[in-house]
C-alpha cells in the first residue's frame, strides 16, 4: 500500500472539516421570512470551496516548505520536560493555568509568576534580574492601564 | 488656489499653540501605544474620546487625527522587532522588516518605516486636499457588487503574492473567512457556529486570531527550534542610516504606494490594511528581486509603510466629505465628532472650514512630528532586540495575554488566543501562509455582507458580479492574479526541461 504524503493527511483532515462545516451549514435555521439569500448560504460556499482545495491539496505533490525540519538531534537528547514539544506543551499548558488562575489570583501575581516561571523555565538563571523584570514590567502594565486607561484588571489577593 | 488659501486657513487654526500641543501629544501617544502589541488605534482613539468631549471640534479631530496615524506607525514597530503586528494595517510590515531586524538591521528597517511613513502620509495629505470631494464621488459609486469584487481581489492579491503553496494560500483564507462569520449573523439574528458558547455571540475579535496566529506561534515555533532553551548570540541594531542606493531602491516604490494607499483608503472598508498588503504585493510583483521579498527586502518595508499611512489619510475622504466612515478605526472618530456637536458630510466643507482646513493642515504637522519623534527614538526602541531571549520570549506572551484581556476581560478570549498560536505554528510548520487567513478574517464579514445585498438586489441573481463593469474588471484582475503566478511557474517549468 502507497504510503501518504504531508499534503494528502493534511487535504484529509482539511476535507473532514469540510464535511463537518458543511453538515452544520444545513442545521442553520431558515429565516422566517422568505429572502433570495439567507444565512446559509456563505457557508455553504465556503464549505464546499474548502472541500474542493483539499482535493487540489490532495493532489499537490509536496515540496520542502511542507514538510517540518527535522528537529535540532542535541535538543532532542535533553531530559524529556526541556525538549522542544515538552516546551511547547508546558508553555500551552501553564498559560491555561494563568487563564483560570487570573481572576481569583488576581493579574499582578499570576502575570508576574507566569513571566517569571516561563524565563526560568527556557533556561534564564540570572533570577533577581528575572524577577525585577517580570515585575516591572507587569506592574508598569498594571498601573497605565488601571489609573491611566481606566481599565479593570483584577486585584486578586493583593489589596492594589 | 482656492485650496492653497483654505490651507493657509488651516495652517491658521493648527498652529495656535494649543493645537500644535495637542498634535504633539496625539502623535506621542499614538505611537507609543500603537507599539504594545494588543493596543491598536481603535482602542488608542476610544481611550480620547473623554478628553476630546469639551475641547473645540477642531481640536478635538486634530488630537486623535494625530493618535491615528501616530498608532499605525507604531504597530510597525513591534511588526519589526517581535513578529507581533497589534494593529492589521501593519502585518504587511512584519514579513521584510521582522527578517531584516534577525539579520541585525532593526535600525535601518525602523528608519525605512519612519520614512516612508512621513513620505506616505504627506503625499497623500496633498491628495487628500485637492481631490477629496471628486474621490468621495467615486467611492460612493460604488455598490455592494463592486464592494464584493474588491475583496475578491484583496484576498487573491495577497494568497497570490505569497511564496508558500498557492493551494495552501487559498485554504488559509477559506478559514480565515470561516472564523469571521462564527457569531450571530447581523442580518437575520440567526447563531452560527457557535457551538452554544456564549462567549462566541460576538465573534472571534480580530486581535485574538492577529496575536495567536503570529506572536504566539512564534514563541512557540523559537521553542521548538531551540530559541528559548539557550542565549542566541545577539542581533546588532545596525546603523539607521541609508546608502544612497537604498535611497534610490525605496524612493520609487514610496511613491507608487503612496498613492496606492491614499485610493485604497478612500475605499470605505479597504483603508489601511489593504492599502498596505496591495502596496506589498504591488512592489514584490514590480522588483526585479521580488524571490527575496519576505527574507528581508527593504522594499517590502517602504511599500507596505507608506501606503497605510497614506490609506489612513485616505480614509478621512469619505469620513469628512460624505459623513461614511470607511473602517473601524473612523467609525470610532465619526462617534467622537457626533459627540462633539459636528455632523461630517458633504455640508461640512461649508459649514465648518475650521474643523476641515485645520484637520488637513495639522496632519503636516504631525508627520513633521511623527519622524521628528521617532527618528531619536529608535535606538531604544530596538534595545528591545538586546534583552535575553528567555526574557524576551515570556515577555511577548505576557503582552499578548494582556492585549486579549484588556481588551475583553474574557479567559474564554485567553484559551482562544492559546488555540490560534497551535494553529500558527501548525500552519507555519507545514506551509500554509498565515497572512491571507488574518485579511480574510477582517474582510470575510464585509465580503459576506456585500455579497447578500448584491444578491437580493438581484434577487438572488449570481451574474450581478459580471454585469457591473468595476465589479467585472476587479473579478477578472483577481483571478488574474492567481493565474499569472501558475502561468509563470508553467513556463519555467518548461525551460527546465527544455
Amino acid at each position: 500500500m502507497t504510503r501518504l504524503n504531508v499534503n494528502q493527511i493534511l487535504a484529509l483532515c482539511l476535507a473532514l472539516v469540510a464535511v463537518g462545516y458543511l453538515a452544520m451549514a444545513w442545521q442553520i435555521p431558515n429565516f422566517p421570512l422568505p429572502r433570495p439569500v439567507d444565512s446559509d448560504l456563505f457557508p455553504k460556499v465556503l464549505g464546499f470551496t474548502l472541500l474542493g482545495l483539499s482535493l487540489l491539496l490532495f493532489l499537490e505533490k509536496p515540496k520542502a516548505q511542507d514538510i517540518p525540519d527535522e528537529l535540532d538531534p542535541n535538543e532532542q537528547a535533553q531530559p524529556l520536560l526541556l525538549r522542544p514539544w515538552s516546551r511547547v506543551v508546558i508553555t500551552s499548558l501553564a498559560i491555561v493555568l494563568y487563564a483560570l488562575l487570573l481572576a481569583p489570583i488576581g493579574f499582578v501575581v499570576a502575570s508576574t509568576t507566569l513571566s517569571f516561571g516561563l524565563a526560568w523555565y527556557y533556561g534564564y538563571r540570572r533570577h533577581g534580574v528575572n524577577m525585577a523584570v517580570s515585575l516591572g514590567v507587569v506592574l508598569a502594565l498594571y498601573l497605565t492601564m488601571t489609573k491611566v486607561m481606566d481599565v479593570y484588571l483584577p486585584t486578586g489577593i493583593l489589596p492594589l | 488656489m482656492e485650496a492653497f488659501n483654505n490651507l493657509m486657513y488651516g495652517f491658521g487654526i493648527a498652529l495656535e499653540p494649543m493645537n500644535i500641543a495637542y498634535v504633539f501629544f496625539g502623535v506621542f501617544a499614538g505611537t507609543i501605544i500603537g507599539m504594545l502589541p494588543g493596543l491598536g488605534p481603535i482602542s488608542a482613539l476610544a481611550l480620547m474620546i473623554p478628553i476630546t468631549f469639551a475641547m473645540e471640534p477642531s481640536s478635538g479631530l486634530i488630537l486623535m487625527a494625530g493618535v491615528y496615524y501616530g498608532a499605525i506607525f507604531g504597530g510597525s514597530t513591534s511588526s519589526i522587532l517581535l513578529n507581533a503586528p497589534g494593529v492589521a494595517g501593519t502585518v504587511a510590515t512584519s514579513f521584510d522588516g521582522y527578517p531584516l531586524a534577525k539579520q541585525g538591521m532593526a535600525g535601518k528597517a525602523l528608519a525605512i518605516a519612519a520614512y516612508s511613513s512621513f513620505i506616505g502620509g504627506t503625499v497623500s495629505i496633498v491628495f487628500l486636499m485637492l481631490v477629496a470631494p471628486l474621490l468621495g464621488k467615486v467611492a460612493v459609486s460604488f455598490g455592494p457588487a463592486e464592494y464584493f469584487a474588491l475583496m475578491v481581489l484583496g484576498l487573491t492579491a495577497v494568497v497570490s503574492l505569497s511564496d508558500k503553496s498557492l493551494v495552501k494560500g487559498l485554504i488559509a483564507a477559506v478559514v480565515g473567512v470561516m472564523i469571521s462569520i462564527i457569531g450571530i449573523d447581523l442580518q437575520t439574528g440567526t447563531e452560527r457556529y457557535t457551538f452554544g458558547a456564549a462567549h462566541l455571540l460576538d465573534g472571534i475579535d480580530f486581535l485574538v486570531v492577529a496575536l495567536g496566529i503570529f506572536a504566539l506561534a512564534e514563541v512557540f515555533y523559537m521553542l521548538l527550534r531551540g530559541g528559548g532553551g539557550k542565549e542566541q548570540p545577539r542581533n546588532a541594531i545596525g546603523s539607521l542610516k541609508l546608502t544612497g542606493r537604498e535611497c534610490r531602491d525605496i524612493a520609487a516604490p514610496i511613491g507608487r504606494s503612496s498613492i496606492l494607499g491614499f485610493f485604497t483608503g478612500v475605499l470605505p472598508g479597504a483603508g489601511a490594511t489593504i492599502g498596505s498588503f496591495l502596496g506589498y504585493s504591488m512592489e514584490k510583483r514590480l522588483a526585479k528581486d521580488g524571490d527575496t521579498f519576505g527574507k528581508g527586502n527593504i522594499k517590502g518595508v517602504a511599500a507596505p509603510e507608506a501606503a497605510n499611512n497614506a490609506a489612513c489619510t485616505g480614509s478621512f475622504v469619505p469620513l469628512l466629505t460624505l459623513g461614511v466612515p470607511g473602517s473601524g478605526t473612523t467609525a470610532v472618530l465619526l462617534g467622537a465628532l457626533l459627540v462633539m456637536g459636528v455632523t461630517p458630510g458633504p455640508a461640512m466643507i461649508e459649514s465648518r472650514p475650521d474643523v476641515f482646513w485645520g484637520v488637513i493642515a495639522s496632519m503636516y504637522i504631525g508627520n513633521i512630528f511623527l519622524l521628528v519623534l521617532n527618528l531619536p527614538l529608535i535606538p531604544l526602541i530596538a534595545k528591545i532586540l538586546d534583552m535575553p531571549r528567555p526574557l524576551l520570549l515570556a515577555l511577548i506572551l505576557i503582552f499578548c495575554m494582556i492585549g486579549v484581556y484588556g481588551m475583553s476581560f474574557s479567559v474564554f478570549d485567553l484559551l482562544l488566543l492559546l488555540g490560534f498560536g497551535l494553529l500558527g505554528l501548525g500552519m507555519r510548520l507545514f506551509g500554509f501562509p498565515a497572512a491571507p487567513l488574518i485579511l480574510a478574517l477582517i474582510l470575510g464579514a464585509i465580503m459576506e455582507e456585500s455579497m447578500r445585498r448584491a444578491l437580493q438586489i438581484s434577487g438572488g441573481d449570481w451574474s450581478i458580479f459580471i454585469d457591473k463593469p468595476i465589479s467585472m474588471w476587479l473579478l477578472i484582475i483577481a483571478v488574474l492574479s492567481l493565474a499569472l503566478p501558475l502561468v509563470k511557474k508553467a513556463i519555467a517549468g518548461v525551460r527546465a526541461q527544455a
